[in-house]
């Protein structure tokens, strides 16, 4: 049963999850730019804003994650995992991201599980909205992650222009909506009506493009991307570990004890799989040693089909952030298109 | 966490270094300077291109208001002088005339280069862009890089004579009936000894490109080779630009590429021995008044030491934000100076090996937990916003400087890092107004204006003797890389992810080694970690080789790092003849 | 859900000095009760720490059939296992673990064992071996050749010797190179097949050694009518995290931490990066 809220009611919404812990949105900075922070008040929500560059996946799997707290004690030592478990609202989050969460949570949901992301996934409750206009540089709906969602959700808004349609998918949604009751009311059929309308004009936004992942994934899984290849596309990498860093599923790291002189705190440290050193031995044997070797194993990561069976969707959301951040333009779009062509900038 | 950041004042007693306070730190070095002062011996200061602006200003404005003295440097300029020189010598100014956002929209991109992927990725991103765009890149080098093999023409070059590569290109421009030919080559034997490398048609090839173009981006690194000759191969590629049209054209001009974020800003706050603010020559005497109205105090008029001779030849020094042995040239040279001095304070805010054997070391906030600004090698000036806490009692750079002022009636008062920035919009005359330029800008800055249009100088026509290095004895040439060393600093080194590759290349090569080309490596029935033995007129080495496939027959190139190991054969040169044989 | 990266604590109790170059620990965990907790199968790893350097992988050298002997012999390679090195009796490290999948024991039983390791491989097969021989009647015939470049590079010596004077046990070893005071046979590992009785169609094969010698070795026992199925390996690669997380150990979409470090040859022939 969908809910609906007036727009005017949604601070009003978001002033009541203040009081139950941290709310983050996408806000501008004096500099310009759209990040993912914490915002003080409910009417600090802009709505319009772009999707941040920076995905949403810090308040999960931070860039320098703080796991266990060691203490040095004569010749003992005192060690103590660190928990984090604050409450937390993301609002206005998107669908690509939403979905790129989800995924993290599998991949730490694994076993064995991992308490100190999971701690932070189950306290995070997404309440996002659908993209009715897709942003310039996504391809969600060649990757199952929008612009609508038809699962993954805690909360998924459509703006009604008035009003903003709620559909409730879990229980965090739900404890999220009973918190202000009192501001929802039923949604009419018509509203229904107008959401899935709004969902069908935003896939025709995407235009004819078919998705090329289907062939791509063929030929990544079944080792029939010739090197040479790889080799062209690796000529245009700059390894800068970009895409890593802002890309929703991307999730490799290291694990290091930070710090000297008896105190330490083991971090997880998010990593990138395009640096040389990724695969290194102690004895300096490196399996990986040539950029294209590294190319071919992020693309194998994200698109195969031997990994998309082992967690049930492919590793990439359609965001399109690799498409705005990569020096070289290698892609997600353009190494598919080079996959399924058979060859690059020729 | 903060394992390696340097939280709180120390001085050395009894040969180690031990927590102070503030005031005793700054006390102790305002007096043991003082002293030095009092007794007649040299002292200087040394900056970075790692310090922001308002770090380098104070530096400069503490070594000749404060200390009176012009024995002022930064390590990296040992680096990029002779390219800025080569630069100036035609435009009258060092400064780019080429913006990063200008090479992607170029048409033909005339590029030198050790490896531009990896020393300049904002740039090689560029290059790659304007690639993809349709654009002629031309690569001039002795690899076979990324950028070469995406050139539309590669012209494989020993390090050390793209000089001569430049001389061609110019020759063939000439030939299409464009401008004239700056140099003429003679040999030793005063004949004319146009060698040809590539076959004329393909410099005939590129020369048309770059004549033809709207826009072209000619982008050149520190080469190799002694001082004069990167500075006459510096002047060949800036006049080439300009007799091709293409320095006073919007949208194409020269880019020297400079490493690290703010080896401009220094040059332009002039934390250099014989420039001031502005990077106006020293003996400019409207420069020297206006500053010295500005300081209130008279300055020193004789140029100082340079960076790597001040280092050797003071018996203080203040150092700032750096670690002198990893970037300059003399390499452990450096190190042995820096421990024979009598007093050194360094501000810092990581644990450098000169930080370590510093007399007295002064906590400094990192980039990111200061105000400041940088401008990097197209002239844009960027501000810094601190983004957390300095950890322990780290202080910012600019403000600990401006206390070393005050106690040597060197400073005005300066309430915030902008403050300092204003007054250098009145020292250095590029940066006039940037302050309040920068208050209204996003993360992009403010880019500096171009200079005012000075009158073009084309090097006059010149007989250079080149003697060609290699002779039958030794047909080999050995070059120094001169690429910054990115594992030794901080940012990386102290990175867990990141320094993990320079990290275990030292480890596996502790002695260092020397790059040898599959060729030569058959020829000589080595394979990669055998030892070989090279030997030039200087003296000789011993080191481990690495074959690599990238590099042409008779090419041997020694990474930065490692050049200490073979000090003995190149001597003060940056590239030899020399023979080798296994071990 | 458990905190994963949080090690337990346990101290150094005998350090055995293998060679110039390598030693055996053994640890006892602080914590009594998580001796008894520590269950593992052989050909299982540990995380161990070295506070102030930092986490390394390493086999359990011992068998769960003698938990409170829990060891791993280590080389000094690198910053960590220096440190480690420089560590004595009675300092403490951290381990995390057991991690990766183990041989499996249960498909061993009834069948003729063939133990072939070089050098360093032969810790992680001792696990093995020590499980086999303190429950020997439920294996058939077994058979252990062990080779090193000289006789100062074996290791665990006094247990060789042990294994040679037994009659359930088949044990030949050897030197790429004598030594003086060197009796035992000289050349490289796969010289030995020929001194023994080899059963293919019965036995399991598991090789453990330089890559180089695995290869060899490999070609040889197919040669000779090993099924790829029955010779089983151990791989190596560079780890972080020990539980399949951090990708540093991906092989394709297998991990030698989860999915391996023993793998069979036949699987071993499958894994494509």
């Amino acid at each position: 049963m969908a809910l609906a809220i007036e727009k005017k009611a949604v601070s009003g919404w978001l002033e009541r999850l203040l009081k139950l812990g941290e709310v983050i949105a996408p806000t501008r900075t004096p500099t310009g730019d759209v990040l993912f922070s914490n915002i003080r008040s409910g009417s600090d929500v802009a709505w319009n804003l772009p999707n941040p560059l920076h995905p949403p996946k810090e308040f999960v799997l931070p860039q320098t994650d703080p796991l266990v707290q060691i203490k040095r004690n004569g010749q003992h030592h005192e060690v103590e995992a660190i928990h984090d478990g604050r409450r937390r609202f993301l609002v206005n989050a998107r669908s690509c991201d939403v979905k790129g969460i989800a995924f993290l949570t599998r991949m730490h949901e694994m076993e064995p599980a991992d308490a100190s992301y999971l701690r932070r996934s189950n306290n995070l409750t997404i309440i996002s909205l659908a993209c009715a206009t897709p942003c310039p540089s996504g391809f969600c709906i060649c990757t199952d992650s929008g612009p609508f969602l038809s699962d993954s959700y805690d909360v998924q808004l459509t703006d009604l222009d008035k009003s903003y349609l709620i559909e409730v998918g879990s229980a965090k949604g739900e404890a999220a909506v009973a918190e202000a009751q009192g501001l929802f009311r039923k949604a009419s059929e018509d509203e229904v009506s107008q959401r899935k309308r709004l969902e069908e004009t935003a896939k025709h936004h995407f235009g004819n493009e078919t998705c090329h992942f289907a062939s791509a994934m063929r030929r990544i899984s079944t080792g029939r991307v010739p090197d040479i290849l790889w080799e062209k596309m690796s000529d245009w990498c700059l390894e800068c570990g970009g895409c890593n860093v802002i890309c929703p599923t991307c999730y490799c790291f290291s694990v290091k004890d930070l710090g000297r002189d008896g105190v330490w705190v083991r971090c997880r440290l998010r990593d990138s799989c395009q640096y040389a050193a990724f695969t290194l031995e102690a004895s300096g044997h490196n399996p990986r040693p040539e950029k294209k070797d590294r190319m071919k194993r992020r693309f194998f990561h994200k698109v195969s089909a031997q990994y998309y069976t082992r967690d049930g969707a492919v590793g990439c959301v359609g965001c399109g952030r690799c498409v705005q951040v990569c020096l070289g333009a290698t892609h997600m779009p353009a190494v598919v298109a080079a996959i399924r062509k058979g060859s690059w900038h020729e | 966490m903060w394992g390696d950041r340097l939280r709180q004042p120390l001085l050395q007693r009894n040969g180690k270094q031990e927590p102070v306070s503030w005031d005793e730190a700054l006390d102790c070095v305002a007096v043991r300077l003082k002293q030095l002062l009092a007794a007649g011996k040299p002292v200087g200061v040394l900056g970075s291109a790692r310090a922001t602006n308002e770090e380098n200003y104070l530096a400069g404005k503490f070594a000749r208001v404060g200390l009176g003295t012009n024995n002022l440097g930064f390590s990296y300029y040992s680096i990029c002088a002779p390219l800025l020189a080569g630069v100036e010598e035609v435009c009258g100014t060092p400064a780019a005339t080429l913006r990063l956002n200008d090479i992607a929209s170029s048409q033909v991109i005339l590029l030198i280069e050790g490896d531009l992927a990896e020393t300049h990725p904002r740039a090689a991103g560029s290059v790659l862009q304007a690639v993809e765009n349709g654009a002629h890149l031309i690569t001039i080098g002795c690899r076979e890089t990324q950028m070469a093999r995406v050139a539309s023409l590669h012209l494989q070059t020993a390090p050390g004579d793209e000089y001569e590569v430049i001389h061609e290109l110019s020759a063939a421009v000439a030939d299409l009936g464009q401008g004239r030919p700056s140099v003429s080559i003679r040999n030793d034997a005063g004949q004319q000894d146009l060698e040809q490398h590539f076959g004329s048609l393909a410099c005939l090839q590129a020369a048309e490109w770059i004549t033809r173009a709207e826009r072209a981006a000619f982008l050149i690194p520190p080469t190799c080779g002694e001082e004069n000759r990167q500075w006459k191969t510096a002047a060949a590629f800036t006049a080439l630009a300009a007799i091709t049209g293409h320095l006073n054209r919007p949208g194409s001009g020269v880019l020297p590429l400079l490493a690290r974020s703010n080896a401009r800003g220094a040059c332009e706050t002039a934390v250099v021995h014989n420039r001031l603010p502005g990077f106006e020559r020293l003996d400019d005497s409207r420069s020297r008044q206006r500053l010295e109205d500005l300081w209130g105090k008279k300055l020193p008029s004789a140029p100082g030491w340079d960076a790597e001779m001040l280092l050797q030849s003071v018996s203080g020094l203040v150092v700032v934000a750096d670690d002198p042995p990893s970037v300059m040239p003399i390499g452990q040279k450096a190190m042995t100076a820096l421990g024979r001095l009598e007093f050194m304070v360094v501000l810092d805010a990581f644990a450098t090996p000169t930080a370590r054997i510093a007399h007295a070391l002064l906590p400094i906030s990192s980039f990111a937990e200061t105000e400041g600004t940088f401008t990097n090698m197209e002239g844009r000036v960027q501000k810094l916003r601190p983004a957390t806490n300095a950890p322990g009692e780290a202080r910012p750079g600019w403000q600990v400087l401006a206390e070393l002022c005050a106690r040597f009636d060197a400073a005005a008062s300066y309430d915030s890092a902008a403050d300092v920035l204003r007054e250098i919009g009145q020292a250095a005359p590029q940066y006039v107004g940037i302050e309040q330029r920068l208050a209204k800008a996003g993360w992009s800055g403010a880019l500096l204006e171009d200079s005012a249009k000075q009158k073009l100088r084309i090097p006059p026509a010149e007989t250079i003797a080149f003697a060609s290095l290699r002779s039958a004895e030794r047909p080999h040439l050995l070059a120094l890389d001169p690429a910054f060393d990115w594992g030794s600093d901080p940012l990386v080194f102290f990175s867990p992810t990141l320094s993990r590759d320079f990290r275990s290349q030292r480890k596996a090569f502790p002695n260092g080694f020397v790059e040898i080309a599959q060729e030569d490596a058959d020829e000589l029935q080595v394979r990669s970690g055998r030892r070989v033995r090279l030997t030039s007129v200087q003296g000789a080495a011993t080191v481990p080789a690495l074959v690599r496939d990238d590099l042409n027959h008779g090419q041997l190139i020694v990474p930065f790092v490692f050049r200490d190991h073979v000090s003995n054969v190149l001597g003060s040169d940056s590239v030899t003849a020399v023979r080798i044989e296994r071990a | 859900m458990n905190d994963v990266f949080l090690p337990d604590l346990a101290c150094l109790t005998g350090l055995c000095d293998e060679t110039p170059d390598t030693r055996t620990f053994r640890l006892r965990f602080r914590d009594s009760s998580k001796v008894k907790d520590f269950r593992f199968l052989p050909g299982q790893f540990i995380e161990l720490s070295v506070f102030g350097y930092g986490e390394a992988p390493f086999c359990i050298a011992s068998s769960p059939t003698r938990p409170e002997a829990l060891e791993t012999t280590v080389r000094r390679t690198g910053q960590l296992t220096d440190a480690l090195h420089q560590l004595g009796e009675g300092n403490e490290v951290g381990v995390r673990g057991p991690f990766g999948n183990g041989f499996d024991v249960a498909a061993a039983e009834g069948k003729d064992l063939l133990f072939v390791a070089g050098g360093i491989g032969l810790p992680p097969l001792r696990s093995l071996i020590w499980n086999v021989l303190d429950e020997r009647s439920r294996f058939g015939k077994v058979t252990i050749l062990y080779g090193a470049r000289t006789p100062a590079d074996l290791v665990y010596k006094r247990e060789l010797d042990e294994w040679g004077k037994r009659s359930d046990v088949e044990f030949r070893v050897t030197a790429d190179s004598a030594q003086p005071g060197w009796s035992g046979a000289v050349g490289v590992v796969p010289t030995l097949f020929r001194k023994v009785d080899l059963r293919p169609k019965t036995s399991l094969a598991y090789v453990c050694g330089p890559p180089i010698m695995i290869k060899i070795v490999v070609q040889d026992l197919v040669a000779l009518g090993f099924k790829e199925e029955a010779i089983i390996s151990t791989l190596e690669r560079m780890m972080q995290c020990g539980i399949g997380k951090c990708n540093h150990c991906a092989i394709g979409h297998r991990y030698v931490c989860r999915d391996g470090p023993v793998f069979s040859y036949g699987q071993i022939k499958e894994l494509v990066d």
